[in-house]
């Protein structure tokens, strides 16, 4: 039944979620007509059938499993390298007005250099194998949690540590009843941000450097020209921005349930 | 009445950016008796602030010095301090934050959920123990601060402006639960506050704050009986009388700030 005062029919909610799924469907609808029709060259760009027909194939073969589980290897070893000494640097940092005017310039210096850039110095110091692409990635990762985690301690309202002093809380629970939960949001929202900047690191890292991997998958695809197979590792790489970001939320409500009703 | 709190020419400077410095506190002196509820009356600016903080040991004086006089046992806590509004840490459920200051003096979970649980009872809160402060309005807070203060039994409770931010109706529920908690067990309370009407509904003295420098221009007896009604009190002769009186003194303070 519809409440009283609206009108007859779908809830707006609903009406919303049905463009939401539909439009997407109608365009691929398009998409796969104007194939049909010949009015898309299939050379250049395959019919959204034909991507799925090639992704069967890889799915069949093994093959794309081989290199989706290399990548997510490499992106959860950077992840961790990279985030657990950026958590600690940037609560340091944070703490301690003497080791941020150490390090502050030091960030702010090699922040800007497009990760990208070192890969082969970092490859001449690690090698061609997994290290390589798990340090850049790391790189990649521990500047973003660094920064948001120094500027999480620092906005934590001055007042919550009034009140921690005037109940003469021990520094031991100062950090953890206090620092730790106050810088929280921002320690994740780092991490959601360092998850964008890894995919195009590691993507971009297996073009040039892998024998394996969705990067790879995409640029050897673009070397043989199998377009589909090209169309399959962007469509994979985007799936996994979406799923680990939705995650990574997850582990957000979860950790962070002083916050759950905001969204 | 021993004196419970001696505070003995307090002074306060801060440095500003241009070495120009800032005389907060000039020479403060005061006494509150064992049991006795000071309030504390200044405008904006006057640094009674600093004086809570002082006495809080928040910040250090510049000189002078605060004793605090132990009665009994010295295992309570010297003060607590009820803030002005969003002192309540938000990642903390209203439990953790009223048992917060148990926590900190290592009190184990069971026994300190025991004592901070019937703390809640007595503002009101029982229903909302789980719950986080964005849950609660604004004078649901301030009862979990209140209940976070007193729940340590310190030796002195100092409240800096609690109810400020409160609406008109919801201040008036506050005060008459503050008193009400008060009665029953009649800690020496110092109590911050910008509003004439409020210190005189809750003091037993009211002592009149200048700026700047900060210093306690004057000290009143308030004598209406206890237990005292909020309401009610407001009306007496005497109450305006007081009141008009607190108001000439602080009049030409606030005329020569509006100046400045």
């Amino acid at each position: 039944m519809s409440e009283p005062g609206h009108r007859r029919g779908l809830s707006v909610e609903t009406k919303e979620r049905l463009i939401a799924i539909g439009s997407p469907v109608a365009l691929l609808v398009v998409w796969q007509v104007m194939s049909w029709l010949r009015l898309l060259d299939a050379r250049f760009i395959p019919s959204p059938l034909t991507i799925f027909e090639g992704a069967v194939v890889l799915i069949r073969s093994g093959e794309l499993w081989t290199h989706l589980s290399v990548s997510l290897l490499r992106l959860a070893g950077g992840f961790v390298l990279g985030s657990i000494p950026g958590i600690a640097i940037g609560l340091l940092m944070g703490l301690s007005r003497y080791v941020r005017a150490a390090l502050d310039p030091l960030v702010a210096a090699t922040y800007p250099v497009p990760k990208i850039a070192v890969l082969p110095l970092i490859m001449l110091y690690f090698g061609l194998g997994e290290a390589s692409k798990i340090v850049i990635i790391a790189i990649a990762v521990v500047y973003l949690v660094i920064i948001n985690t120094m500027v999480g301690v620092l906005t934590i309202d001055p007042i919550y540590f009034d009140v921690a002093k005037s109940y003469n809380a021990p520094w031991g629970k100062l950090f953890t009843r206090v620092i730790i939960p106050g810088a929280l949001p921002l320690i994740f929202a780092g991490l959601r941000l360092s998850l964008g900047v890894s995919l195009i690191v590691i993507v971009s890292a297996e073009f040039v450097a892998a024998k394996a991997g969705i990067g790879y998958l995409i640029w050897s695809s673009w070397e043989t020209l199998v377009i589909e197979n090209m169309f399959v590792g962007i469509i994979v790489i985007t799936v996994l921005g979406v799923v680990t970001t939705f995650l990574l939320k997850e582990l957000e409500r979860v950790l962070i349930p002083w916050r759950r009703e905001r969204a | 009445m021993t004196a419970k709190i001696v505070v003995r020419d307090l002074t306060k400077t801060f440095q500003t950016r241009k070495a120009t410095v800032t005389h907060a506190l000039a020479g403060v002196s005061l006494e509150v008796d064992d049991g006795e509820f000071l309030c504390i009356v200044g405008p904006s600016g006057c640094g009674k602030t600093t004086l809570l903080r002082i006495m809080a040991n928040l910040e250090s004086p510049s000189s002078g010095a605060v004793n605090v006089r132990r009665s009994g046992a010295g295992d309570r806590p010297l003060h607590a301090m009820v803030f002005q509004e969003h002192s309540l840490f938000p990642w903390l459920t209203v439990l953790d934050n009223v048992a917060f200051g148990l926590e900190m003096r290592g009190m184990p979970r069971a026994e300190r959920t025991e004592r901070a649980t019937s703390f809640i009872r007595m503002v009101g809160l029982e229903n909302f123990r789980g719950h986080y402060p964005h849950q609660l309005s604004g004078g649901m807070k301030q009862r979990a601060s209140l209940a976070r203060a007193f729940v340590t039994d310190p030796e002195v409770l100092l409240m800096d402006e609690p109810f400020a931010a409160l609406d008109a109706q919801n201040k008036v529920l506050l005060q008459e639960e503050l008193l009400k908690i008060w009665e029953q067990n009649r800690k020496t309370v110092v109590y911050i506050t910008h509003a004439i009407d409020e210190a005189l509904l809750l003091g037993d003295r009211v002592a009149i704050m200048t700026g700047v420098p900060g210093r306690i221009k004057e000290v009143l007896d308030v004598t209406f009986a206890r237990p005292r009604d909020v309401v009610e009190t407001r009306t007496l002769p005497r109450f305006t009388e007081l009141s008009v009186h607190i108001w000439r003194v602080l009049e030409s303070e606030v005329r020569r700030a509006r100046q400045a």
